[in-house]
């Protein structure tokens, strides 16, 4: 038995100035609209709309790639974009996507034995999800046949590993975009005490 | 009727591969648009098609995918030596080089530094936002690719 990570939602912060809604072309404007969630503009959203013709085909094909019917289980697709975001460094990823498979699942314990870098108890199904996530993320690329083999062995036919393979390289995508254009902190850093010497 | 991806993964039309591909349009289609709105977009940000085209060949040769990277063909000699992998470059070039190669590579390692310097070197933020996303793209479409070779000699 290992402790039990919950995680919490960190705040990114853009290293660029975003677009501001006054200041938007029509285009740009037209373009935030296509986010999932309309009600407000995150600074994620309004940082990419200043190149609005690649976001709204990102967009699309990000949702496709993680919503899409049938096909790889999305826990499975969540956890294939945890592999990246973690050998990509983007902890902000990581933990929104860490948090999607523990609500899919029900359960904390993947999560958990990943953060705390407990590997050896994943299932094997997952060892070689998350383990195929990793070496594909690599640049270049250090996935092997042997990783097909073993998704094949827990039980993943072509359809799903190839679910797999885009869940992943979309991540390779997103978290050259969420670490690199900004950084994510704490939502409510805590004050840590002071030592006076 | 074959696209970028399947170039890259060496399939054709009649392939099991190529067939399981078009049970996802979606997919399949989707990540064609990406393609075009990074490497050739309506609106370029002054980041010309050639340029785009130089740098999409130096990522994937970064990736060890040579059968995705497109010659350079274009006339300029700077260009050229971008594409193929050189550092020796003038500004703003030099500068753009550096960050596809970090971004590429070690992605992890980027911080607010890497873009500094971008705007030392005379880019707007349109344009920092759509190097990234050229970055990401080619980063991206090198892994399914990658996985489909994989799948393929995994059979």
């Amino acid at each position: 038995m290992i402790a039990s990570v919950t995680l919490k939602p960190l705040v990114w912060h853009p290293h660029i100035a975003p677009v501001e809604l006054p200041d938007a072309t029509p285009e740009q404007l037209e373009a935030m609209k296509v986010t999932p969630s309309a009600k407000k503009v995150s600074a994620y959203v309004r940082t990419l709309a200043h190149d609005p013709e690649s976001y709204v085909a990102r967009t699309v094909l990000f949702n496709a790639i993680m919503y899409a019917e049938g096909g790889l289980p999305r826990p499975d697709r969540e956890l294939g974009a945890l592999g990246a975001s973690v050998v990509n460094g983007c902890a902000y990823c990581a933990v929104i996507h860490g948090r999607q498979h523990a609500h899919l699942t029900q359960s904390t314990s993947l999560v958990s034995a990943v953060y705390l870098r407990r590997l050896d108890l994943l299932s094997p199904r997952d060892a070689a999800i998350f383990a195929f996530a990793r070496r594909l993320s690599v640049t270049p690329s250090e996935a092997t046949t042997e990783d097909i083999v073993a998704l094949r062995a827990v039980g993943l036919d072509d359809a799903e590993i190839l679910d797999l393979i885009h869940a992943i390289a979309i991540f390779g995508w997103a978290n050259r975009l969420m670490h690199v254009l900004g950084h994510a902190e704490p939502q409510k850093p805590a004050a840590q005490p002071r030592r006076t010497p | 009727m074959t696209d970028a991806i399947d170039r890259a993964a060496g399939l054709a039309p009649g392939d099991a591969l190529h067939a399981l591909r078009r049970l996802r349009p979606e997919f399949v289609d989707g990540a064609e648009l990406c393609r075009v709105s990074v490497l050739t977009p309506a609106s370029d940000q002054g980041l010309s098609p050639d340029l785009r085209a130089a740098l999409a060949r130096r990522m994937a040769l970064q990736n060890a995918d040579p059968s995705l990277a497109d010659p350079y063909g274009g006339a300029d000699p700077e260009l050229r030596r971008l594409a193929e992998g050189e550092t020796d470059l003038p500004e703003p070039l030099a500068s753009i080089a550096a960050h596809v190669d970090l971004v590429t590579q070690t992605p992890a390692k980027a911080a607010a530094e890497s873009l500094r310097r971008l705007e030392r070197a005379g880019l707007t933020n349109p344009q920092i936002v759509a190097l990234s996303e050229l970055i990401a793209y080619v980063n991206f479409q090198a892994r399914i690719a990658a996985g489909l070779r994989l799948m393929k000699e995994a059979r």
